[in-house]
């Protein structure tokens, strides 16, 4: 009898096994950072400093009045913020409970970044956070999958009127808003060592690769990319647009669109000018072999230490196509924070995305991370105005877009960019090349 | 295949007997369960039939209705929601989910059919019970039941929760996977804000077909290919390796056997994707095998071979599709060998002696030894570990992805436009594709291709390698 009861415990054990061998497997579960217990001490804060109705209309505080009075329950809310944001994050949650002392928050910040925020939240959109961080590029899928709520009102700060005119519109699908701007610094554009490099040469590539060839060193840019090599192609004035039901729209195929990738082949060709991923860029900078590149602020840390006083940041630089210069183009990028449609407390997760997206937190987020702000009263103040990378990026805006466009275009684009970097080496006719690139592009999304 | 058909003729027929045979009692149990045992005196056991039939009433009302009527269509109702700014909530349309009603709808044909094996098999036991008391033999108490499940029973017991755990675990995913392989589930069609719905064999056209902007056919081809290769090379390779190395650490002239086989065992103890990561970076193009190959004159040397294209001045490890491929294989020779040579010892540690000492003294030489005995005897023994390798390997997701993600871009076009790459598996494709592009459809597809795939090949050679009297030539 024994042996059997030994046998059926083990039997259970081992299903219990396979039970949590698959339960492993689950979604990530955010690292919890529940609040502590809300006690009445938020008296004790600034109240004054910051009255949420100042500049909304009376409409705005009845609204926010009647939320307050039917709040009954404690309000349950998840917020996802990038890794290195906890901290700042998990300051701006507390100033915000602070803000309505009569509504108990419970409130749990989970970590994730926010270029991966997309898979994650469309895993299960209804399980995903009430307010999350995501990369602008994700707007369009993320609107498609009902994971964005609109924003159809404003209650404490005029989102549209307050944020630059770029970020208002990379918030945005099909002119409506569905997200609050967070951070404008998520483009790419040039680092470069000034003690190689004059302004000057910095403003063509031509001339840097000819520097950079006699001081014997690269540049570096992720041209087997999608994301970087179309600002060759728009550089150039071809086009790459979405369509509404997800496919694209591309003319890189069409007249001069081999004269562009000529002047890829070109560049690379003089072995100067290479194809590096982030992380190779990160070491060879590092080294002193890469002199230059193309990237964006999250490679600043890395270029100021190798560089020290020498670290400086400029817009992308000329190219020439055909024995014209063509201005490089770039895609702009931008942080927002979105509120989840599925979100019990709806009301609750809007007020608090405006709150970390209002002029103050954007403010803090520059200070505390040194991230570039949307907001225009906080991008104007001196100090973002004296940090290189930020400047440098403001400088690219104007031939910068938002990044529109459909998952068909990153595999065939990250071929086109890799046959191109190594020179081509099966000898396809460009117009045969970019054609198949453009066929996979604009393939149809059934 | 006969005698299964025979033993499902007799299951039926079996059933019709006890119907037709079966006194009122029994003839009422087809509509109420229960009914046999009362008369039976086994009161307990009818008021738990009456009571499993009755959830089973309310299951079917409550739960498995509502989901198999919307079952051929998969919900027509969108997902709609209204926001009322001044009172700052929104109201929501009574919508279909449709991978719930999926779901749903699995779940609840399943049960039927478990309830059909359960009515069928009720009927026959309270037909038996009828036998058993025309023929006054003893009919057991509720109490004797219970005991019998821990006694002559108790095979039941043991494997019920295991059972119910591979039908949770197993079999129901499976289903549901097969389902969405013919339905348009994939980025434009997600749940909840969007709809999904048969589209029957349409998924399967797209992957056998090669239209111009459709490239998944031709790179379905290139990459079973590279899978059958790749499967082949990484099983022989360890295969061969692991018993090498165990021979040698075996070997009397060996010093120090247990030193070098617990460092070996230390290589498995590190996990494998921390050991790949490091190997990734170690073989990129700025890492610092390419640093020393440089330093070495090694890289000019393969670019004057012409092994090296000359526009690059490191050597492509993980980067040339060429290259790659035979890294891949060798790294994995490197991670696979230690376990290979842990089931190896073990195998050539029970070779019969005597078998060996004749052969010497009829004048083998060792290699001799090794291929005319120990080979055999390891084949014979390790035969269906090297099947269940084999189809690891098809399936051998880590290696692939933890050395080539992120580094490796594909130079062809067409590959390209299906989200493929040379260095692809079936698996490691299909986890880019539903991980990366949300095309749950075509994932399931090659699911389903690869377990057909896995499924004939270790039937074939099971029945191949185990089938026969083979055991006898090792006696």
């Amino acid at each position: 009898m024994k042996k059997k009861v030994l046998a059926t415990l083990l039997a259970a054990a081992m299903t219990a096994g396979a039970l949590a061998g698959c339960g492993g497997g689950a979604a990530e579960t955010p690292a919890a950072e529940t609040p502590a217990a809300e006690t009445p001490a938020a008296e004790e804060t600034p109240a004054a400093e910051e009255t949420p109705a100042a500049e909304a209309a009376p409409a705005a505080n009845d609204a926010i009045a009647n939320l307050i009075a039917a709040t009954t329950s404690p309000v349950t809310m998840t917020v996802w913020a990038s890794e290195e944001d906890q901290d700042l994050t998990t300051k701006l949650l507390d100033d915000f409970k602070a803000l309505y002392p009569d509504v108990t928050f419970e409130i749990t910040l989970g970590a994730e970044s926010e270029s991966t925020a997309k898979d994650t939240v469309l895993t299960d959109v209804e399980a995903a956070a009430d307010v999350y961080a995501f990369a602008d590029d994700q707007i369009n899928d993320l609107v498609q999958a009902g994971a964005l709520q609109e924003v159809v009102a404003n209650y404490t700060y005029d989102v549209a009127a307050s944020n630059v005119a770029g970020a208002v519109e990379a918030a945005g699908v099909d002119g409506k808003l569905y997200a609050y701007p967070m951070t404008a610094d998520n483009g790419y554009f040039m680092f470069y060592d000034s003690s190689v490099f004059t302004e000057d040469d910095v403003k063509s590539l031509e001339k840097m690769i000819e520097v950079a060839d006699a001081a014997g060193k690269k540049i570096a840019m992720d041209i087997s990319n999608g994301w970087y090599i179309y600002a060759f192609f728009q550089g150039a004035g071809l086009q790459l647009s979405l369509n509404d039901d997800g496919s694209n729209t591309c003319t890189w195929n069409a007249a001069g669109g081999t004269d562009v990738a000529q002047a890829i082949l070109d560049l690379t060709a003089s072995g100067v000018l290479v194809d590096m991923g982030d992380e190779d860029m990160a070491t060879q900078i590092a080294e002193g072999n890469v002199v230059a590149c193309v990237n964006g602020t999250w490679r600043a840390e890395t270029a100021q230490q190798a560089w020290g006083d020498n670290y400086a940041a400029t817009k992308l630089p000329t190219f020439k196509v055909a024995g014209k210069d063509c201005q490089m183009s770039s895609y702009s990028g931008y942080k927002l924070i979105g509120v989840n449609p599925h979100s019990a407390n709806l009301g609750w997760a809007m007020l608090l995305a405006e709150f970390l997206t209002n002029e103050d937190s954007q403010k803090a987020r520059f200070e505390a991370r040194g991230l570039g702000p949307a907001n225009s009263a906080a991008a104007a103040s001196d100090a973002v105005q004296s940090n290189p990378a930020i400047a440098a990026l403001a400088e690219q805006a104007a031939y910068a877009t938002p990044q529109r466009v459909g998952g068909n275009f990153w595999s065939p684009a990250e071929t086109l960019g890799q046959i191109l970097a190594s020179g081509n080496p099966d000898g396809t006719d460009l117009q045969q090349l970019l054609d198949t690139t453009v066929e996979g592009i604009t393939a149809p999304v059934e | 295949m006969k005698n299964a058909l025979n033993a499902l003729g007799k299951y039926f027929k079996d059933f019709g007997v006890a119907f037709a045979k079966g006194d009122i009692w029994v003839k009422l149990s087809a509509v109420l369960m229960g009914a046999g045992y009362f008369v039976r005196k086994q009161v307990v056991n009818g008021i738990i039939m009456c009571l499993v039939e009755v959830m089973f009433v309310v299951l079917c009302v409550g739960y498995a209705a509502p989901n198999l009527a919307k079952f051929g269509t998969l919900g027509t109702v969108q997902f709609e929601q209204v926001f009322d700014p001044l009172t700052m909530t929104s109201t929501v349309n009574d919508y279909d989910n449709s991978f719930l009603i999926l779901l749903n709808s699995i779940i609840s044909l399943f049960l039927i059919f478990v309830f059909l094996l359960f009515y069928i098999s009720n009927m026959k036991a309270v037909y038996r019970l009828q036998l058993k008391k025309e023929n006054g033999e003893h009919i057991n108490t509720f109490r004797e039941d219970v005991r019998a499940m821990f006694n002559e029973k108790f095979h039941i017991t043991l494997l019920t929760l295991p059972a119910i755990g591979i039908v949770i675990m197993n079999i129901l995913p499976i289903l549901v996977l097969i389902a969405v392989a013919f339905t348009n589930y994939d980025q434009q069609h997600m749940p909840p804000s969007a709809l999904f719905t048969w589209v029957g064999w349409t998924n399967f056209k797209n992957l056998f077909s090669n239209s111009v902007t459709v490239t998944f056919g031709y790179s379905f081809r290139k990459i079973l290919v590279w899978t059958l290769e790749w499967a082949v090379l990484a099983t022989f390779t360890t295969y061969i390796g692991g018993i090498l190395m165990a021979k040698f650490i075996n070997d009397k002239r060996t010093k120090l056997p247990k030193l070098w086989r617990t460092l070996f065992i230390i290589a498995i103890a590190v996990p494998q994707f921390v050991t790949l990561l490091l190997v990734r970076s170690f073989f990129a193009d700025s890492g610092i095998v390419n640093t020393f190959c440089t330093n070495i004159g090694l890289t000019g040397f393969l670019k004057n071979v012409g092994l090296v294209p000359s526009n690059l001045s490191y050597i492509p490890f993980l980067t040339n599709p060429g290259w790659a491929k035979v890294m891949i294989v060798i790294i994995n020779i490197w991670i696979g060998i230690p376990y290979q040579m842990l089931v190896a010892t073990g195998v050539l540690m029970n070779i019969p002696e005597d078998q060996i000492e004749s052969a010497r003294i009829d004048g083998a030489n060792p290699m001799q030894i090794f291929v005319k005995i120990t080979m055999p005897y390891m084949l014979f023994v390790t035969g269906p570990s090297l099947i269940t390798d084999f189809v690891k390997n098809i399936n051998n997701f880590n290696v692939i992805y933890l050395l080539t993600q992120d580094v490796f871009v594909t130079s062809d076009q067409l590959l390209a436009n299906s989200n493929a790459k040379e260095i692809d598996l079936l698996v490691t494709w299909l986890f880019r594709l539903t991980n990366e592009y949300y095309n749950y459809k075509m994932a399931s597809v090659i699911g389903i291709i690869v377990f057909i795939i896995c499924a004939a090949f270790t039937l074939v050679t099971f029945s191949r390698t185990i089938k026969g009297d083979k055991e006898e030539e090792f006696q």
